[in-house]
C-alpha cells in the first residue's frame, strides 16, 4: 500500500527542489550569475578576465571571512569579532615583518604569526563562548572591543606599510597566471577536504539540535570552541589577503568586515540559527556583496547615494534568495 | 547479581522534584518494562542511568560494581544505549548520519561508505516496515513522525550495548513496525541483552515484558513478575490506593441523530498525499479516521487546518465555504487541530507554560494587551480538566513530562470552544488516567454539539469513542464502518486490504 502513495503524489517541482535541498546555495548562484550579467551590460570590461581577477583579489578576503564565519554558524554559534581579528592579525603581521627586516624569510615567518594570532583569538572566543556559555553574539561583540584594543596597542596609527615582497606576491603573477587564482584553487581543495572532516558533520549536528547532541554523547563544547578555532584561523587567512590588497597596517581594517561576513553567510543560504548550509553559499554570498559594491559604482550612482543603494540591493538580493527557495520547497 | 542496578537515586528541578526514590534492578536477558503515569519521573530515572541527567543522590551499579557515569558519552563506553522519548535527532543531517552520530566511522574524516554500510545494516533490521522515501540518505526532517521514531530506534540499537533502554519508542509506530521492533527485541533478550522498557499501553507490556517495575510520584513502588500479575494490578500500583482508575470503560457510540445538522461538508478534497476524499460531519458526531499509518488521515487534517493547503475540492463550514489557506483563517473560522508531533505542531519551546496554553484565546480574542494574571485565570480550568501537573504558569514548558507538555497544548485550544475539532493522533505519549479524562472531555464535548473528526493510530481509541470511521487506504477512503460493523476485525481487515 506504501507504492500507491508515491503514484498519488504530484511530480511537479521535484527536480528544482531536489537540486535546492542538495545545493542549498542554489538561489545564491542564480543571484551572483545575474548580477555578473547586469555589471557586463554596464561595464563591460567588469567581466573580463582581468575584471574578474581584479574582482576576487578585492574580495578574496571577504570570501575568507565568510567561510570563517560559516563554521560558528554551523554550530549556532555567531562570531561578531571576525573583522577585529582581522585587524589584529593585519597589524601583528605587518609589526613582525617589519621587525624581522621585510625579507621573504620575515614574510613567511609573519605569516605563521599570523596564524597563530588568529587561532588564539578564534580559542579565546570558544572558551568565552562554549566553556563560559555566554551568550556568543553578546560574548563576541566584547571580545571584538578587546581585539581591536590590542590592536591599537600594537600599531596605534595606520599606515605601515607592508613589505615589497608580500603586496607584489599577492597582486602579481606566477607563470604568468594571476597568484589569486592559485589562492582559490588552494582554497577550493581546502574546503572540500573540510567538508569530509567529522568536525563539519559535527558541528552541524550540534547546531541542529544542541540538546540532542549533547544526548548522542557528542562532546558538545569541545565541537563548538573547535568551530571558533577554525574561524580564527579562516580570519587569519582573511586578514593575510587584506594586508595583500591594500600593502599596509590599519588596526581598524576589518571593523566593518564582520556584518558584512554575516551576510554573505545569510545570502549563501547558510541557516543562522545553525545546523544547516554549505560554505560554497557563503563565498557565492562574498562575491554577490562585492558585485553590487561594483554594479552601484558602475551605474553611476552619486556618491552621497551609493551607501543607501547598496543597502537595498543587498536587502533585495535576501528577499530574492528566499523567493526562490520557497519556490523550490513547494 | 543484577546487571545494572539503580539504587535510591534522585534529582530534583528547582521545586519540582522529578524524582524522589528511584529504584531499578535489570537482569541479563530480560525486558523490564517501567510504568507509571504522566510525569511519575519514568523518563528522569532513564536519563540519569544514560548519563544526561546528573543525579542528586543515590548510586548506580553496573555488574555490582559503583560506576561513575559523567555524561551520555561515558555511559555509552560503559555499555548503556539509549532511545530518547523527545528523541536526540539532528533534523538537517541524513538518517544514516542520525543513526551512527555518536560513533561515526573514520578517522579525521567520516568514512562515508562505512557510514551507509553499517547504517543500512540496522535499516535492513525494519525493511518493508519503514514506509516511503526511508533510505540511508533522506534527511531526517522530511520524515514522518512514526519514521523519525524508527531514526531513533536504529541509534538506539547501533550503540550495540548490553543495556537498551527505550523510553516510549512505539507511541507513533504503526502495528507492523511495533510487531517488527518486538521481534527485534526478543532476539536481543534471547542474546542476553538487558531491556528497558517503558510504554502507556498494557498490552504491548504483557506481549513483552518479563518483569515489570511501577513508579508513582517519583518513587519506586514495586517490581512484579509479569507472569504473576494482571492489569489491574499494575493499575492499582500505578495510581496508589486512593484513586480508583476507570480504565477504557467500553463506551457504545451513540448514533447521531439523523436530522443533526452537517457542521462541516468536505467534498471532493485532494492535496499532498490524498486525493478525492468527502465526508460530513454532524454537530455532536465523533468521526474517526482509521486504518495504517501514513495513508493520508493526518495528512487531510491538516489540509482542513491549513497547515498545507489543499490543491482542490470544497469545504463548507456551517454551510459556508471555508477557505483552508492558512491556520489563522481557519481558527477564526472556529477550527481546532490537536496534533500528537507535538514538537512539530504543538510546543512553543522554550517558553513558559502560560505563553503555551494562550495563543489561540489571543488569536481569536484579538488581545492586544493583557495581563498574566486575567490570563492564567482563563488557562486554569482548562488544565484542571485534563489533571495537568505542573509547578507554575512561568516555568518553561520543556521542564514538564512528555504527557504533561502535550496535555498543555490540548489545553490551549479548550479556553475558547472551536466548532469542529480535528484530532491527529492527539494521545501520543499520555498515560491511561489522561488518556480516559482526554476522551471522556471528547464526548462531553461532542455531546454539547461540537463536530470531531478524530485520528488515531490505536483502534482501541476509535472503535471506543467514533461514532464512525473511514478506513483510509493509500491516500483515500477505502471503506466505511457504521454501526455494528465497527468491530476489530473489521477495521484490521480494512487497513490491511489491497487498496
Ligand atoms: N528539565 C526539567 N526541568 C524541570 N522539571 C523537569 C525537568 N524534566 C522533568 N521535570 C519534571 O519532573 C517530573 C518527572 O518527569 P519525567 O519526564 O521523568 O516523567 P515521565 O514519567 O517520563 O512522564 P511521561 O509519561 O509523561 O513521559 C515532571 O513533573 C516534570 O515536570
Ligand atoms: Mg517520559
Amino acid at each position: 500500500m506504501t507504492t500507491d502513495l508515491v503514484a498519488a503524489q504530484p511530480a511537479r517541482g521535484n527536480a528544482l527542489k531536489r537540486a535546492v535541498e542538495r545545493f542549498p546555495f542554489l538561489p545564491a548562484l542564480i543571484i551572483l550569475v545575474v548580477l555578473l550579467v547586469l555589471n557586463g551590460l554596464y561595464q563591460p570590461r567588469s567581466v573580463s578576465f582581468i575584471g574578474l581577477t581584479g574582482l576576487i583579489k578585492t574580495y578574496l578576503a571577504l570570501m575568507l571571512l565568510a567561510i570563517a564565519q560559516t563554521y560558528v554558524v554551523y554550530a549556532g554559534d555567531i562570531d561578531l569579532s571576525a573583522g577585529a581579528i582581522v585587524s589584529l592579525v593585519n597589524v601583528a603581521i605587518i609589526t613582525a615583518m617589519d621587525a624581522l627586516g621585510g625579507g621573504t624569510g620575515a614574510v613567511l615567518a609573519g605569516l605563521g604569526i599570523g596564524l597563530l594570532v588568529g587561532l588564539a583569538c578564534g580559542i579565546v572566543n570558544g572558551i568565552v563562548v562554549a566553556t563560559l556559555r555566554l551568550q556568543a553574539i553578546v560574548a563576541t561583540f566584547a571580545t571584538s572591543i578587546f581585539f581591536t584594543g590590542l590592536a591599537l596597542y600594537v600599531m596605534p596609527v595606520a599606515g605601515t606599510p607592508a613589505p615589497t615582497a608580500f603586496w607584489r606576491t599577492y597582486g602579481g603573477r606566477i607563470l604568468d597566471i594571476p597568484f589569486v587564482l592559485y589562492a582559490v584553487i588552494v582554497l577550493a581543495v581546502l574546503l572540500l577536504v573540510l567538508a569530509r572532516t567529522k568536525l563539519a558533520l559535527r558541528l552541524l549536528s550540534v547546531g541542529d539540535d544542541q540538546q540532542a547532541a549533547f544526548q548522542s554523547g557528542l562532546p558538545v563544547t569541545r565541537i563548538r570552541l573547535q568551530g571558533y578555532a577554525l574561524c580564527g584561523l579562516f580570519a587569519a587567512l582573511a586578514a593575510f589577503c587584506i594586508t595583500g590588497d591594500t600593502a599596509s597596517g590599519d588596526p581598524l581594517v576589518g571593523g566593518k568586515m564582520t556584518l558584512n561576513s554575516v551576510a554573505a553567510v545569510v545570502l549563501g543560504g547558510t541557516a543562522l540559527a545553525g545546523g544547516f548550509g554549505t560554505v560554497t553559499g557563503s563565498v557565492i554570498g562574498a562575491l554577490i556583496i562585492g558585485l553590487i559594491g561594483s554594479l552601484v559604482f558602475f551605474v553611476g550612482t552619486p556618491s552621497e547615494w551609493q551607501n543607501l543603494v547598496q543597502g537595498v540591493a543587498i536587502l533585495l538580493a535576501l528577499m530574492a534568495g528566499i523567493l526562490v527557495g520557497r519556490r523550490a520547497s513547494r | 547479581m543484577a546487571r545494572l542496578a539503580a539504587k535510591a537515586v534522585s534529582k530534583t528541578y528547582g521545586a519540582t522534584k522529578a524524582l524522589r526514590r528511584g529504584d531499578l534492578e535489570v537482569e541479563a536477558g530480560e525486558v523490564h518494562v517501567l510504568i507509571g503515569s504522566n510525569g511519575s519521573g519514568k523518563s528522569t530515572l532513564c536519563k540519569i542511568v544514560a548519563g544526561s541527567v546528573r543525579p542528586d543522590n543515590g548510586e548506580l551499579l553496573f555488574e555490582g560494581h559503583p560506576m561513575v557515569v559523567s555524561g551520555p558519552n561515558a555511559a555509552r563506553k560503559i555499555g548503556i544505549g539509549i532511545f530518547y522519548q523527545e528523541l536526540s535527532l539532528a533534523p538537517h543531517r541524513t538518517v544514516a548520519e542520525n543513526i551512527l552520530l555518536s560513533d561515526l566511522p573514520g578517522g579525521v574524516f567520516v568514512d562515508r561508505k562505512a557510514l551507509n554500510t553499517k547504517a543500512q545494516r540496522y535499516i535492513d533490521l525494519f525493511k518493508n516496515v519503514t514506509g516511503d522515501n526511508f533510505h540511508a540518505g533522506a534527511i531526517v526532517e522530511t520524515l514522518r513522525p512514526d519514521q523519525r521514531q524508527l531514526v531513533e530506534i536504529m541509534k538506539a540499537l547501533s550503540s550495540e550495548a548490553p543495556i537498551l533502554i527505550f523510553d516510549e519508542p512505539t507511541s507513533a509506530l504503526d502495528r507492523a513496525q511495533v510487531d517488527r521492533f518486538f521481534e527485534i527485541l526478543r532476539e536481543l533478550k534471547d542474546d542476553g541483552r538487558s531491556i528497558v522498557f517503558i510504554s502507556h499501553r498494557m498490552d504491548e507490556i504483557f506481549a513483552l515484558g518479563d518483569r515489570v517495575t511501577v513508579i508513582r510520584d517519583g518513587e519506586t513502588v514495586a517490581t512484579k513478575r509479569i507472569a504473576e500479575t494482571d492489569a489491574a494490578e499494575v493499575i492499582r500500583l500505578m495510581v496508589g490506593g486512593d484513586e480508583t482508575l476507570t480504565a477504557a470503560e467500553p463506551h457504545q457510540p451513540t448514533a447521531v441523530a439523523a436530522t443533526a445538522k452537517t457542521v462541516l461538508a468536505v467534498d471532493a478534497l485532494s492535496g499532498d498525499g490524498f486525493g478525492n476524499v468527502s465526508f460530513n460531519v454532524a454537530a455532536g458526531e465523533i468521526l474517526g479516521l482509521g486504518g495504517l499509518h501514513g495513508q493520508g488521515q493526518s495528512a487531510v487534517l491538516r489540509a482542513l487546518f491549513g497547515a498545507t493547503p489543499p490543491t482542490s475540492g470544497t469545504v463548507l463550514l456551517n454551510d459556508k465555504a471555508l477557505a483552508s489557506s492558512s491556520p489563522r483563517a481557519t481558527i477564526n473560522r472556529g477550527l481546532a487541530y490537536i496534533s500528537g508531533d507535538r514538537r512539530r505542531d504543538g510546543v512553543i519551546a522554550g517558553r513558559p507554560i502560560l505563553e503555551n496554553v494562550t495563543p489561540v484565546h489571543a488569536l481569536k480574542q484579538r488581545l492586544s494587551l493583557a495581563t498574566p494574571s486575567s490570563l492564567r485565570e482563563k488557562a486554569k480550568p482548562a488544565l484542571e480538566a485534563l489533571r495537568t501537573k505542573f509547578a507554575g504558569f512561568s516555568h518553561p514548558i520543556g521542564s514538564l513530562s512528555g504527557g504533561n507538555q502535550q496535555k498543555i497544548v490540548i489545553a490551549r485550544w479548550l479556553i475558547d470552544r472551536p466548532d469542529v475539532l480535528l484530532l491527529d493522533d492527539p494521545t501520543k505519549g499520555i498515560d491511561l488516567q489522561a488518556k480516559t479524562d482526554l476522551f471522556q472531555l471528547i464526548r462531553k464535548l461532542a455531546a454539547e454539539g461540537m463536530a470531531i473528526v478524530l485520528y488515531s493510530s490505536e483502534d482501541a481509541e476509535l472503535l471506543g469513542n467514533a461514532d464512525r470511521i473511514l478506513v483510509f487506504n493509500g491516500g483515500s477512503v477505502t471503506r466505511e464502518l457504521t454501526g455494528a460493523d465497527r468491530t476489530p476485525f473489521n477495521l484490521y481487515q480494512a487497513a490491511y486490504e489491497a487498496a
